[in-house]
C-alpha cells in the first residue's frame, strides 16, 4: 500500500456528497474561520484517493468549507490511498476528531452509528465508547443511536448545547407534534434537566390515562394561564406548572397534601414549630423540627406542643382516616 | 396447561438423573443442547424459548427475601428452579431475572439431604415452605411429576408443611397422594377481566377455582392470595365477583390462609412493563416509593382495598387467616383493626395453621 503523500488539491475535486467518513455537526465554528482567515490552515486535511482523480474528505470537512467559503485554494492535503478500506478511514476521521475537540452529542450518536455498520456491537461498546467519553454499556448505545430519529431542529440543539442529550432521549420514544409542544415549553422556563424529565414523564403518563397525547397535556387551561403570565417571574411560574402537572398524575398524594397542610394550619402549632410528614406519607415515622434561642424557650415550645399531641385534631392529622 | 419449549438445553453433569429422563420422555420430539455448563451470559440473553436443566450449586432453602421495613410471613423457599411463562404484566421475575428461559434443577438428591437437614436441625420450628417465589409451583409439575415426591415426603414431617402456589389448573397429579395435611395448594386470585389482560397465559379464574374444588375434594387445604391486588376502573365490582365465586365454588371452613398484597413492583419494572406489554393499563394508578423503595399504591388506595377485600372475605368464615403481604404495622391497623405484633406476630399467626 502506498504511503501517504502530501498534495495541493483544487477544491472542485472533492467529493462533497461523499459523507461516509463525516461526522461533525453543527454550525462552522467562528473561531475556526477567524484562524484560517488569519494564519491560514495549521492541521491539514485527511482526504483519500477515489476514481477519475476524485477525493473523499477522511478528516478536516470543516476546514475544507471554510477554505471554500473563503475562495482558498488549493488546499495541501495528505492523500490517503484508495485501497484503504471505509473502516480504516472512518477509524482515522473519529480519532483524528476527538484528538482535538469535545464531539456533540449528535457527532457521537454519528460516530457510533458508523462504526456498528462495520463492527460488532461488543467492539463499538469497548473501544468507541469510552473514546467518546460515553460509559461502555448496550443500553446507552442504544439510547444514542435513537437520538438520529430526532428532527433537524432538535438535532440543532442537541448540538449547540440548548437541549441536554438526556431530555433528547425522553423526547426520542415521542411523536414528533408531543416532541415539539414539550420543546417550546422548555424553551419558555428554564428547568433543570431532571425537572424536564420528571416533565415528559408526567405529560405522558397523564396523557396515556386520560386518553390524549402528552401534547394535548400540555394545553390544560392552568398551564396556558401560567404561559400567558408574562408579568410573574418565569421561576415560579414555572415550578407551578410542574407542580400542576404533579397533582393531576397523583390526585391521591396531593389530596392527602393539601389536607395536611389544611388541618396542621388548623391545629395552631407554636410559630417556630414544623410538623413533617413521612415521605409520601409512607411508614409511621413522623418529625417534629422546631428552632429556639434558649433551654427555657424550649421546654415552653414542648410543653405547648405536648398538650397539644394529645387533642383530638393532632391525631386526625396523623392519621389517614378520609379514605374515599 | 402445557408447557411447550422449542428447545432444552441441559448440563451434561445431570444427564443421569430421574428428572431429566423425565423431561427427555415428555419432550422427546424437542432438539437438545447439552453443554458443559450452562453459560450464565448466553442465559441472561435467553428468550424464552428453551428449557434449562442444571445442577444447582447454592442454597435450596432460603428465607423468602422480605424487604425491609413491612412485615414479612417469614415463608422459606425451596428453590426447584427459576422462571415462569405464564407472562403476567407485571412479574417481578422480568426485573430480578435477567434470562427468560425457564430453569429446573436437576441434583434433586442434593436438594433432598439439604431438606431433610434442614428440617431435622430445628424440630421445635415450624417450617412454611413453598416453591412459589421463583417459579410457578406447579406450571411444570405435569413433565417434573416432583408433587408425587414433595407431598409424600412432607406428610411424615412434623411441624412443616408445604405450600404450592399457582396461576395454573395443574393439580392432575395431586390426586390419591397422601398428604397428611400437610400440603397446603395455593392460588393467585384475580378478577377474569385483569386475568385476560394482565396474567394472559395463567389459567382463567373458572380453572383455577375449579382446580381448588378438587383438591379441597381429596382432602387438602388450600389458601388464596389476593396478590397483587390491581385497582383498574371498577375493582371493587370485580373483586366482589371473585370472592363470591370463591364462597361459591370451595369451602371456606377448610382454607388455611389468604393474603392480601396490593401491586408492588421495583422501579426498574416500569420500563419493562412498558417495552413488553404497551396495551396494560397497569402502570395508570399513581404509585409513590415505598419504604423499601418499591413502587407501591398511595397508602390510602391500599387501605381502602384491603378494608373492601377483608370485608367481604371476613363473612365467608369468622376463622379466615387473612394477613397482608410485606405492609408496615400502621396500615395493618388501619386496614385491618389490629397489627400482627398484638397476636403474637405474622409468622406465628401463620404457623398456628400448621398441624402439630
Amino acid at each position: 500500500m502506498a504511503e501517504p503523500h502530501l498534495e495541493p488539491i483544487p477544491l472542485a475535486a472533492i467529493d462533497w456528497q461523499d459523507t461516509s467518513c463525516l461526522i461533525t455537526y453543527g454550525p462552522l465554528p467562528d473561531t475556526l474561520r477567524r484562524s484560517i482567515q488569519a494564519v491560514g490552515l495549521l492541521q491539514i486535511p485527511l482526504l483519500q484517493g477515489r476514481q477519475h482523480g476524485r477525493f473523499r474528505i477522511v478528516a478536516g470537512s470543516r476546514r475544507l468549507l471554510i477554505c471554500r467559503e473563503l475562495g482558498l485554494e488549493p488546499v495541501t492535503c495528505q492523500i490517503l490511498h484508495e485501497s484503504l478500506s471505509p473502516e480504516a478511514c472512518l477509524r482515522l476521521a473519529v480519532y483524528d476528531n476527538v484528538a482535538t475537540r469535545v464531539l456533540n452529542p449528535v457527532e457521537k450518536s454519528l460516530v457510533l452509528a458508523k462504526m456498528l455498520a462495520s463492527l460488532p456491537r461488543p467492539q463499538v461498546i469497548g473501544e468507541f465508547m469510552p473514546l467518546l467519553d460515553l460509559e461502555p454499556s448496550s443500553k446507552l448505545l442504544s439510547r444514542y443511536l435513537e437520538l438520529q430519529r430526532l428532527e433537524k431542529d432538535m438535532l440543532d440543539a442537541l448540538a449547540d448545547g440548548t437541549l441536554h442529550e438526556r431530555t433528547a432521549s425522553a423526547l426520542v420514544p415521542l411523536a414528533p407534534s408531543d416532541r415539539r409542544a414539550l420543546s417550546a415549553l422548555f424553551g419558555e422556563f428554564s428547568f433543570s434537566v431532571s425537572v424536564q424529565e420528571e416533565i415528559i414523564e408526567l405529560a405522558v403518563e397523564i396523557g396515556r390515562r386520560e386518553g390524549m397525547a402528552p401534547a394535548e397535556v400540555l394545553k390544560a387551561d392552568a398551564i396556558a394561564a401560567l404561559r400567558r403570565e408574562q408579568k410573574r417571574p418565569a421561576r415560579h411560574r414555572a415550578e407551578e406548572i410542574r407542580r400542576y402537572l404533579q397533582g393531576r398524575r397523583t390526585p391521591r398524594l396531593t389530596a392527602r397534601w393539601e389536607r395536611f397542610l389544611r388541618e396542621t394550619q388548623e391545629l395552631g402549632l407554636p410559630s417556630h414549630v414544623r410538623l413533617v410528614p413521612p415521605p409520601y406519607f409512607e411508614g409511621p415515622h413522623w418529625r417534629l423540627e422546631c428552632t429556639f434561642q434558649s433551654g427555657k424557650d424550649l421546654a415552653r415550645v414542648l410543653q405547648a406542643v405536648a398538650v397539644m399531641a394529645e387533642q383530638p385534631e393532632f391525631q386526625t392529622v396523623l392519621e389517614g382516616h378520609s379514605i374515599s | 396447561m402445557t408447557y411447550l419449549p422449542k428447545r432444552l438445553v441441559i448440563e451434561a453433569a445431570v444427564a443421569d438423573t430421574a428428572l431429566v429422563r423425565r423431561i427427555l420422555d415428555c419432550y422427546s420430539r424437542l432438539p437438545v443442547d447439552w453443554v458443559e455448563r450452562l453459560d450464565a451470559e448466553e442465559s441472561a440473553l435467553g428468550d424464552g424459548q428453551a428449557l434449562e436443566v442444571a445442577g444447582f450449586r447454592g442454597r435450596f432453602i432460603k428465607v423468602c427475601p422480605g424487604t425491609r421495613s413491612y412485615l414479612c410471613c417469614g415463608y422459606q423457599i425451596l428453590h426447584l428452579g427459576t422462571q415462569c411463562s405464564l407472562g403476567c404484566t407485571y412479574c417481578i421475575l422480568q426485573a430480578y431475572l435477567s434470562g427468560r428461559n425457564l430453569r429446573l434443577f436437576a441434583n434433586l438428591d442434593d436438594m433432598w439431604l439439604e431438606l431433610m437437614e434442614h428440617l431435622r436441625s430445628s424440630p421445635r420450628k415450624v417450617h412454611r415452605l413453598g416453591t412459589g417465589e421463583f417459579m410457578d409451583s406447579l406450571l411444570l409439575d405435569p413433565v417434573t411429576r416432583l408433587s408425587r415426591e414433595l407431598i409424600p415426603f412432607f406428610a411424615d414431617q412434623p411441624r412443616a408443611v408445604l405450600e404450592l402456589k399457582t396461576k395454573t389448573a395443574n393439580v392432575e397429579l395431586l390426586e390419591g397422594l397422601s398428604h397428611g395435611g400437610r400440603t397446603i395448594v395455593a392460588w393467585s386470585l384475580n378478577p377474569q377481566d385483569l386475568i385476560q389482560s394482565e396474567e394472559p397465559g395463567a389459567a382463567g379464574l373458572e380453572a383455577r377455582l375449579e382446580a381448588a374444588r378438587r383438591c379441597q375434594e381429596w382432602g387438602y387445604r388450600l389458601a388464596f392470595h389476593f396478590d397483587p391486588l390491581i385497582a383498574c376502573p371498577g375493582w371493587q365490582q370485580g373483586y366482589t365477583e371473585v370472592v363470591n365465586r370463591l364462597a361459591a365454588t370451595v369451602d371456606p371452613e377448610r382454607i388455611a390462609w389468604i393474603s392480601l398484597g396490593t401491586l408492588r413492583f421495583m422501579p426498574a419494572l416500569k420500563e419493562i412493563i412498558r417495552r413488553r406489554h404497551t396495551g396494560s393499563a397497569l402502570l395508570h394508578e399513581e404509585f409513590v416509593p415505598g419504604l423499601d423503595g418499591k413502587l407501591r399504591y398511595f397508602r390510602d388506595l391500599r387501605v381502602e382495598m384491603y378494608r373492601h377485600l377483608s370485608t367481604l372475605l371476613r363473612r365467608l368464615s369468622r376463622d379466615l387467616l387473612i394477613y397482608l403481604c410485606m405492609e408496615s404495622e400502621d396500615i395493618w391497623r388501619e386496614a385491618l383493626g389490629f397489627s400482627p405484633a398484638e397476636r403474637g406476630g405474622l409468622s406465628a399467626m401463620l404457623d398456628s395453621r400448621v398441624p402439630s
